[in-house]
């Protein structure tokens, strides 16, 4: 009805008496003129009730002049014969008069009570989704889409950001320049709307509303203003803007809680890493300076104990060595600065330099048996990654198995991806520890007489998942460990090895 | 294998104070005499006023990267250097060496091994011949007869396992890149990823012939994601 060009209520009001006035017409050989009156009564009260006020009160006016021109006698003039028809006239313009204010009342109580209908239903579907909003960015996209659907246009969203105002959501069509975010500023520092429609710059193209809480502005929302909305949608923006404040004020609160309970973790994580870490660090320092300390102050030792203190010294360093090499690689894999670099590579050649890397000493008489068939297809990887992982696997197997127990490689493929199984004969994983051995600073109850940091099959996990690979371990108690990275053979890669 | 004698000198460039006293009572203890810069600049100065005969370098400099220090030396001296860092990014050492470093170590390394790779940088500074004959526990390599023994039994390679192993054994105890090797052998200097299998199919190859045991190579190391060293010292 809205759309309705603002004669139309009256054209219609004029039509229903034409329809009156013919009913009238053949209805007044059996009543008396008087009792037409009631027609034209009817009439301007579906006007009112239809159409409003100005159309009833056109419509009261025009039916006191009918009813005098058509059925009052004379007939067809203007004229009244009989003064007593005055009185008619008077009171059926004053009855008229009043149906229509109260009609009309009626009428505009119904409107608005839809109107608050849709408002509220509008505004309960706002808060319902806002309140299944998980961060910042969701509640964001809620109200910039909702606000959307009000204005009929485009809209953004400014929040501060380091004492200056940002965009942090705008539909595809909405231009943010330095003018759009100067009249939003505007806003924003004077609580106050601007733009479009408003006596603060009205000439940009836009209108902005201050997102006010109690607290104060939390932002600014801005809709493309073209023509002045309706009454309606004005009150729904506005209602829009102070939910909007509240929203964005509890999600901001929230994300900080999150920061919080985070900076919490990870306080809790470096007092457990620096926990096992200075006693890892200290463990080779103290040898390392007791060894060195009884050379420098003691010229008594025999050549023979000397060179015990200088290997002891030499080994631990190479422990110190590893530890401090597993926590920056540690870090690295966690904090995503590791630049994955994945070239083909031929298994046996990374597997032959993991062992290069594991100090003698370590290796000593373990025998190790590799099974890697000379076809075995190219891998893609990051050789310097899946060297560390080799490492640190292989140096498990060894430092937890008996001097001269052996140490077996195999490598086999299944389905698409390729297996390495690197199989001990040690003393093996208690059942329960299984699922946590690959968690950071694990060790085993049953391990503890072996140094270590519980950083190493962490790391190898890390390694091997940025690579879509898989780690898994199997273990019996006393008799050993088989720990399997399965790594995806690409289909690049099969191709690069089909000639 | 080279005896040095007091007349090489070599220039130790590292701001840490303590590597360098030790490097200097290491490299002093084998006869070498040693000068020292903490900075990059005091580098580029002391490469001439003291005319070394091969640089340690560090590459993380106060004031200019070991990388810059390298490149600025090469543009006027092929002075043999060797890079100490305690970076393990295959692509720093790649990037040292395209600059035209010798050889690297990642710190920390014991004094054998620096003292290996210096002595197999430095016989580049003797005349090199194309006849000589290099012989590393039972691997005999005679470039003159073009020959190759394992415990004196001649083993036959084909024409490129030859050339890859000629390449690495002219340059015995040093790095050689994958580009180096693609290049000198297979005349590659474009899409070198392209061609990389190439290599590695006749690096397994000439390791199956050459090698005890090829799963755990003994003659020809691999250095990950760089390239190969021939053994030049058991």
């Amino acid at each position: 009805m809205k759309n309705d060009p603002s004669w139309n209520p009256y054209l219609k009001s004029l039509l229903l008496i034409a329809a009156a006035s013919l009913l009238g017409e053949g209805v007044q050989r059996f009543l008396a003129p008087a009792n037409l009156v009631m027609l034209y009564l009817l009439v301007v009260v579906v006007s009112a009730i239809r159409w409003g006020r100005g159309p009833a009160v056109s419509a009261s006016f025009v039916s006191v002049l009918a009813f005098d021109f058509l059925f009052v006698p004379p007939r067809l003039t203007f004229s009244v014969a009989d003064s007593q028809y005055l009185l008619t006239f008077a009171g059926l313009l004053i009855v008229a008069l009043v149906i229509s204010a109260l009609a009309a009342q009626a009428r505009d109580r119904a409107i608005e009570a839809n109107q608050r209908e849709a408002q509220a239903t509008l505004l309960y579907n706002l808060s319902r989704n806002l309140a299944a909003a998980y961060d910042l960015k969701a509640v964001l996209e809620i109200l910039g889409d909702h606000a959307r659907q009000i204005a009929r246009n485009e809209v953004a969203l400014f929040l501060p950001e380091d004492s200056a105002l940002k965009v942090c959501y705008k539909t595809p069509g909405f231009f943010i320049g330095e003018n759009e975010t100067a009249v939003a500023t505007l806003a924003f520092q004077k609580d106050l709307t601007t733009g479009g429609g408003t006596e603060t710059l009205p000439s940009s193209g836009a209108r902005y509303l201050p997102l006010k809480t109690t607290q104060g502005i939390s932002g600014v929302l801005a809709y493309k203003f073209e023509a002045a909305l309706d009454e309606e949608s004005e009150r729904l923006l506005q209602a829009l803007a102070n939910q909007a404040a509240v929203a964005i004020d509890r999600a901001l609160l929230a994300e900080k809680a999150h920061q919080i309970e985070l900076l919490q973790e990870t306080e809790k994580l470096q007092k457990l890493l620096l926990n096992s870490v200075s006693h890892d660090l200290r463990t080779p320092l103290v040898s390392i300076k007791g060894a060195l300390s009884s050379l420098l102050e003691d010229g008594a030792l025999d050549p023979k104990a000397r060179r015990e203190l200088l290997e002891n010294a030499y080994e631990e360093s190479d422990r110190l060595n590893q530890i401090v090499g597993n926590l920056l690689d540690m870090t690295r894999v966690e904090t995503g600065l590791v630049k994955m670099v994945k070239k083909p590579c031929d298994l046996s050649d990374v597997i032959g330099v993991s062992l290069q890397q594991i100090p003698k000493e370590r290796i000593g008489k373990h025998p190790i048996a590799i099974h890697i068939s000379p076809e075995f297809p190219e891998i893609f990887m990051d050789l310097s990654l899946m060297i560390k992982t080799f490492v640190n696997i292989l140096d498990n197997a060894l430092k937890y198995s008996p001097a001269d127990a052996g140490v077996e490689i195999n490598a086999k493929i299944v389905h698409d991806h390729a297996e390495i199984e690197f199989t001990d004969h040690g003393i093996g994983i208690p059942s329960k520890d299984l699922t946590r051995i690959f968690d950071k600073f694990f060790r085993s109850e049953h391990s503890h007489t072996v140094p270590g940091t519980g950083l190493g099959l962490a790391i190898c996990k890390g390694i091997v998942e940025a690579h879509q690979g898989e780690i898994r371990v199997e273990s019996r108690l006393n008799q050993g460990t088989r720990i399997v990275v399965s790594l995806p053979l690409s289909q690049a890669q099969n191709k690069s090895n089909a000639k | 294998m080279i005896k040095p004698d007091a007349a090489l000198r070599i220039l130790i460039v590292d701001d840490e104070k303590s590597i360098r006293r030790f490097l200097k009572t290491t490299l002093h203890a084998q006869g070498f005499q040693v000068f020292e810069a903490a900075t990059g600049q005091e580098a580029l100065e002391n490469s001439v006023a003291d005319h070394p005969d091969a640089l340690i370098l560090d590459l993380g400099l106060p004031d200019m990267d070991g990388i810059e220090v390298t490149r600025e030396i090469r543009k006027r001296s092929q002075i043999p250097i060797v890079i100490l860092s305690v970076r393990e990014q295959e692509a720093d050492k790649i990037a040292a060496l395209d600059a035209g470093a010798d050889d690297y170590l990642t710190k920390p390394f014991s004094s054998g091994e620096l003292l290996a790779r210096l002595r197999a940088v430095m016989r580049r500074l003797l005349p090199q011949e194309e006849d000589q004959v290099l012989k590393v526990g039972k691997l005999t390599v005679d470039l003159s007869k073009r020959m190759i023994c394992i415990k004196d039994q001649p083993v036959k390679l084909t024409p490129t396992e030859y050339d890859v192993l000629k390449v690495l054994a002219l340059n015995s105890g040093k790095v050689i890149t994958h580009r180096h090797l693609l290049q000198a052998v297979w005349n590659k200097t474009e899409d070198l990823e392209g061609v990389a299998h190439l290599l590695r199919v006749t690096m397994s190859n000439l390791r199956n012939k050459i090698e005890p045991d090829p799963n755990r190579p003994f003659y020809i190391l691999t250095e990950p994601g760089i390239g190969y060293r021939l053994r030049s010292e058991l």
